[in-house]
């Protein structure tokens, strides 16, 4: 009986654990985080998509041939052809080009196929040709060479780069990425706003105890690392449920967007990197936290006190 | 008789000092004081005559509206906050109202003076725990101070001001509160902590506290200081200041 444990569990000076405002603090960074990550994994993925296309549209072209507009469908055929043939020849004595490959019938009947359903003998319609061109690997390509080229040997060529409706592309995804920061402001105020408030009204509450605190010589700094070391936990847990909840969120999105047009959004994959940057979320929300109710206690005991 | 010039032995100087509340006449006025290391002193004076001001000065928790006050040679009026910090650490201070955190245990609130400077965490409790056996808590050193009584809340409050090993020990009304067998025994520890050095400063209604001892006495009266010789009690002796 005499003996009484010496160890005695060390309670916090400032029982900020308790404090009515912690849930407020979690709830508010939850739904931050939640909102950031999946912006965030949507910007990703359209970084991710964009960087594919144009890797593999930046090694390549198209060259089109227009028809031919002889009546006759056979003499047409065969001139559209010779046209093929001519700029086939351009291509393939250029240095900088890999290979150019005139589309089959087969692949053209597939390219319309969407627009004038199956059955189609290409061989009857007036359409373009197309030559698919693979430019060399680090060759610098003058297009306006090729053009005039093109030109000199057949006025029916013509030669689409990619580069205008990648650019619309890379316009939209660049509106999306505004987007995307602005929310990523959003967070940040909201994340640092609330953890301003909830710190100032819990300075007041505590005003007693810290005026207490300072009496024994505690500094400024010793109040605000006990208020940052609170608010980066509160903050982080806050974020972990965020990010919980968003992670099947974006799962569920992607396979939305994959079921409605498979043929884009499927390269749109988010690399291991941009996960290990939407798990950090929580961890960001912590620092932001925890610079947020350091300064703020600095500045409001200095004001205060 | 004793060397007043000697500044840099001077504890805490005060030239002219006054203070006031707000707009209200001043509690003090034209304090002239200077407390020489290792000196003991009472502070005597009617309710409201300005102890607590006077003291609060001296813990630096109040800043004069007028005149210097300089504690261990720095002038508080110039001193920044983590300064004052630093000068407080110094200092031990025995409240009237003993201000112990009440959610904290005697335990916790007696180390908070070692905690605030960082102290390591087994030597805080080695010290902590000797200190709550000298002042007779050492049974209660996990109760919180709503379930102490009031002379266990003044031990725990005299314990916090000590246990840092003060240069500057003041004390509101100390022993007002204890058992009458207790007493004597704090005022045991204010001496022993005298002789060790640290300057003493005692606020006190006590007649038996300053006869028993032959200290000198710092005496308010008409928003004005003045200092009696050890057990002076009849005005004999007065030395203005």
């Amino acid at each position: 009986m005499s003996k009484q444990p010496v160890f005695i569990a060390r309670h916090e000076e400032l029982p900020l654990k308790n404090s009515s405002t912690s849930l407020f603090l979690q709830i508010m960074v939850a739904i931050a985080v939640f909102l950031f990550a999946v912006t965030l994994s949507g910007v990703l993925s359209i970084n991710a998509m964009l960087q594919n296309w144009n890797d593999s549209i930046l090694g390549s072209l198209t060259v089109q041939i227009m028809p031919s507009t002889n009546i006759n469908p056979e003499k047409a055929v065969a001139e559209t052809l010779a046209h093929q043939n001519k700029a086939l020849d351009v291509l393939r004595n250029m240095d900088s080009i890999d290979k150019a490959e005139p589309l089959t019938d087969k692949q053209l009947e597939k390219l319309i196929q969407p627009w004038l359903g199956d059955g189609i003998d290409i061989k009857d319609l007036p359409i373009p040709r197309i030559i698919d061109v693979k430019i060399k690997k680090g060759a610098d390509i003058d297009f306006m060479d090729l053009a005039y080229k093109l030109a000199q040997a057949t006025p029916m060529a013509s030669v689409d780069n990619h580069k205008l409706w990648l650019n619309k592309l890379i316009q939209f995804a660049d509106g999306i990425k505004i987007l995307a920061l602005s929310i990523l402001a959003l967070v940040i105020m909201i994340t640092s706003g609330a953890i301003f408030y909830t710190t100032q009204t819990s300075l007041g509450l505590h005003k007693y105890t810290i005026e207490i605190l300072h009496l024994m010589g505690a500094k400024d700094t010793y109040v605000a690392q006990q208020y940052a070391k609170r608010s980066a936990i509160l903050a982080f847990q806050g974020g972990l449920v965020g990010l919980f909840i968003a992670i099947p969120t974006i799962f569920g999105i992607a396979s939305l967007a994959h079921q409605i047009e498979g043929g884009i959004i499927g390269e749109a994959k988010l690399s291991a990197f941009d996960w290990l940057t939407i798990i950090g979320l929580p961890c960001f929300a912590a620092v932001i936290a925890m610079l947020t109710a350091y300064y703020t206690v600095k500045q409001t005991l200095q004001r205060l006190m | 008789m004793v060397n007043d010039t000697n500044k840099s032995a001077a504890i805490i100087e005060m030239q002219n000092v006054g203070i006031r509340y707000g707009q209200g006449p001043e509690i003090l006025s034209d304090i002239k004081l200077s407390l020489r290391k290792g000196s003991f002193h009472f502070l005597t004076g009617k309710s409201g005559a300005g102890k607590t001001s006077l003291l609060s000065m001296m813990y630096l928790s109040q800043k004069p509206s007028r005149g210097t006050v300089s504690v261990f040679g720095h002038n508080v009026n110039f001193a920044n906050r983590d300064a004052l910090a630093m000068l407080r650490r110094k200092i031990g201070v025995v409240f009237q109202d003993f201000r112990l955190i009440d959610h904290l245990s005697a335990f916790d609130n007696v180390a908070l003076p070692l905690r605030v400077c960082g102290m390591d965490e087994r030597e805080v409790r080695k010290r902590v725990m000797e200190l709550l056996q000298w002042v007779e808590l050492d049974r209660s050193i996990q109760a919180t101070p709503a379930t102490l009584s009031g002379g266990e809340k003044q031990r725990v409050a005299i314990a916090r001001a000590v246990i840092n090993r003060p240069e500057l020990l003041l004390a509101d009304e100390p022993t007002g509160n204890v058992d009458n067998d207790i007493a004597p025994k704090l005022m045991k520890l204010f001496v022993e902590l005298n002789k060790l050095g640290t300057t003493v400063v005692i606020a006190t209604h006590s007649e038996k506290l300053i006869s028993d001892f032959a200290y000198p006495r710092l005496h308010l009266q008409n928003h004005g200081l003045k200092i009696f010789a050890p057990s002076a009690t009849t005005g004999m002796g007065v030395r203005h200041v």
